[in-house]
């Protein structure tokens, strides 16, 4: 096991951030950590990184107890923060230097590691200039960047795509990916699901401080989605057609609005082969079946939509 | 180590790129150059700033010393009144005049004031503190006593250089600008232990003192070198002499420095915000330099006897004596209170970033 965290409890004042949370990470996974804001997504990544210690629970990582001074288990862990966290006045180099030397590489190992990191990364162009005049793709790579240089075992990256335009967000996903096809192990918090669908062979859902769903995206939506819909649209009004549609067998609701219906039915139902049945004697423009995705199973988890939550601040 | 050097090195290279910290090291030359310019032409004169004081000469015409007082940078501080010895010494007495300064056959000189006057044991104390009290001319060092009975008797060498207000002004501007460096500290502090950057760097195998004591070393001497420019400035372009004792004067400069990294770090982490230390800062520094005497005469009575304890004050007191002469013992003890109150605050920021950085 990678790591794992046994009934944390975090409180700050009254509020109470991580409410006896369990993770457990295997290795060689990507695990997604999801939540609305306040959940406590950022304060889990500060107690498994050992910047915040817990009030009560056990944090482990690689098999060791994690705690402030645990230099040797930091030495194998990269934490990409939520925030760009960089000299920003010193050039990309200086900063990869930097955090190179903190772990302990220094000379000959150094120079190699950070052009072999510049160059995966697409930044040997513009090595020796300050992050403060790259654009805010650039600036997500090297924060990345600094967190991968003494090739850590387990990565945690704490929103790694937020607020960058759509060719740098792919660029880091295929970057994680290949990590992950190295071997690296992954811990991936963000808003964007799709990136969660993309990236993560397993997912956590949290809420108020602790995990309240665990499994892979197919797992969850399957779990957490009770319902399935499909919209037909026929060339005319077909006035009794939502009547014979309601007598298949797992359909709940049934709703006509001119040419076009809506059918609910119950999850797992499989009844799209009886309702084209029904539907038969007219002529039929358009079917949509609406497949359950992971912002479902997070609304349907949390009552909350997640894009909406912006960032966490705890 | 390697881990400090690599901090130490981003600090330095950090600070140097800073627009706050490279704000110091041009605003501060320019601001001198407007202060010690001014003082130079004659807008910050020493007879606008001081009182002419009243003393009575008993000196031999056309001899050293009286050529001595003609001269342009010490006249304008005395109202004197040449007499013979007798005379002067009873003008002194009924206390027309502050003191009385006789020449000696040998050429040195002696000074007679009345007992329980205080002007003999204040102009005995240091160079400050003669030219805050009555002008900077007489530079009289050495222990109270005398060999005439009733009164205070201290030598001084003719010949010996004494401060002008360009001299006076460059000390205490100076004690001032290391003090503002202690802003680099905050500002360095700030951004490699307690923002996002910092935070990720208390994620990779390295302890918190070595990353503490990378950013204190690059801050740290990063102001020692910004205040050495100035130093050098006020040298070459203006002339100021600095003494012979050259370390001692570097030595109360970088107790200054350690005081004021010292003290801003402990702000920090109380306020946690670098604004609302560089606003308090501003602040305290200003009243200090003012209190201290750092931009003009002042005195606050009976609050003297504290304010002789602010850091500024403490400062020119060692450096004046260090370059003129001085009380040895009185200038051990404020450099030692200066080191001393920078451990304190080290120990107090220690403590409290305990709580802060856990």
């Amino acid at each position: 096991m990678v790591a794992v965290m046994e009934n944390i409890v975090k409180r700050y004042k009254a509020h109470t951030a991580l409410d006896h949370m369990n993770l457990t990470i295997q290795p060689g996974e990507t695990l997604g950590l999801l939540g609305p804001n306040g959940a406590g997504k950022t304060t889990a990544i500060r107690v498994l990184t050992g910047l915040t210690g817990a009030d009560a629970g056990n944090t482990r990582l690689f098999g060791a107890e994690m705690r402030g001074a645990a230099l040797a288990v930091k030495r194998r862990i990269g934490v990409v923060p939520q925030d760009l966290a960089l000299y920003e006045a010193l050039s990309a180099r200086d900063n990869l230097n930097y955090f190179g030397r903190l772990y302990g590489i220094r000379g000959a190992e150094l120079k190699k590691r950070v052009d072999e990191v510049l160059e995966v990364l697409g930044l040997s162009d513009v090595a020796g200039k300050a992050p403060k005049k790259f654009s805010g793709g650039m600036k997500r790579r090297l924060n990345i960047g600094c967190a991968i240089i003494h090739k850590p075992e387990l990565l945690i990256l704490d929103e790694p795509t937020v607020g960058i335009d759509p060719q740098s967000r792919n660029h880091i996903l295929d970057f994680v990916e290949g990590m992950t096809k190295q071997g690296t192990t992954v811990l991936y918090t963000s808003h964007y699901m799709e990136e969660v669908e993309r990236v993560c062979s397993r997912v956590l859902i949290m809420d108020a401080g602790h995990v309240i769903a665990d499994g892979t995206v197919e797992d969850l939506t399957k779990a957490a989605i009770f319902e399935e819909s499909v919209t037909l649209e026929v060339r005319e009004n077909a006035p009794g057609l939502c009547e014979s549609v309601k007598k298949v067998q797992g359909v709940q609701r049934c709703e006509a609005d001119g040419r076009s219906l809506s059918v609910t039915s119950a999850a797992g139902s499989q009844n799209l082969a009886r309702i084209l049945e029904c539907a038969a004697p007219y002529i039929i423009l358009s079917v949509a079946a609406k497949r359950p995705t992971l912002e479902d199973a997070f609304l349907a988890l949390t009552g909350k939509k997640l894009r909406d939550t912006g960032g966490e601040g705890q | 180590m390697n881990a400090f050097f690599a901090t130490f090195k981003v600090g330095f290279k950090f600070l140097w790129k800073s627009p706050v910290s490279v704000a110091i090291l041009i605003a501060f030359p320019i601001m001198l150059i407007f202060i010690l310019g001014s003082a130079l032409s004659g807008y910050i004169s020493a007879d606008i700033e001081l009182d002419p004081v009243p003393v009575a000469v008993a000196a031999e015409e056309g001899g050293a010393f009286r050529s001595f007082l003609q001269n342009p940078d010490i006249a304008p501080f005395f109202d004197l009144t040449y007499t013979s010895r007798a005379e002067a010494a009873a003008l002194s007495e009924k206390g027309d005049v502050v003191c009385a300064v006789v020449e000696r056959e040998d050429g040195s000189l002696e000074v007679l004031s009345p007992p329980g006057s205080g002007f003999s044991a204040r102009i005995a104390l240091s160079v400050f503190d003669s030219y805050q009290r009555v002008g900077a001319a007489f530079a009289i060092r050495g222990p109270e006593g005398g060999d005439i009975p009733g009164f205070s008797v201290e030598d001084m060498p003719l010949g010996k250089r004494v401060p002008n207000a360009t001299d006076y002004y460059a000390v205490t501007m100076l004690v001032m600008i290391l003090l503002y460096t202690g802003t680099n500290g905050t500002e360095l502090f700030h951004k490699g232990m307690l923002s996002d950057t910092g935070s990720r760097a208390q994620t990779a195998p390295v302890t918190k003192p070595v990353l503490i004591g990378g950013l204190l070393a690059a801050s740290t001497v990063t102001s020692f070198l910004q205040g050495m420019v100035t130093f050098v400035f006020t040298g070459v372009v203006y002339g100021v002499y600095w003494g012979e004792r050259i370390p001692l004067v570097l030595l109360t400069l970088f107790a200054v420095v350690l005081f004021s990294q010292a003290f801003c770090i402990f702000l920090l982490l109380l306020f946690r915000s670098p604004g609302a230390v560089n606003g308090t800062v501003q602040a305290i520094f200003w009243v200090m330099t003012f209190v201290s005497g750092g931009y003009t005469k002042v005195s606050f009575g009976a609050a003297d006897a504290v304010f002789q304890y602010v850091p500024n004050a403490m400062a020119h007191t060692v450096i004046f004596g260090s370059i003129y002469g001085g009380n040895e013992a009185k200038m051990g003890l404020y450099l030692a209170i200066l080191f001393g109150l920078g451990l304190v605050f080290y120990i107090a920021s220690f403590l409290l970033g305990r709580r802060r950085l856990a």
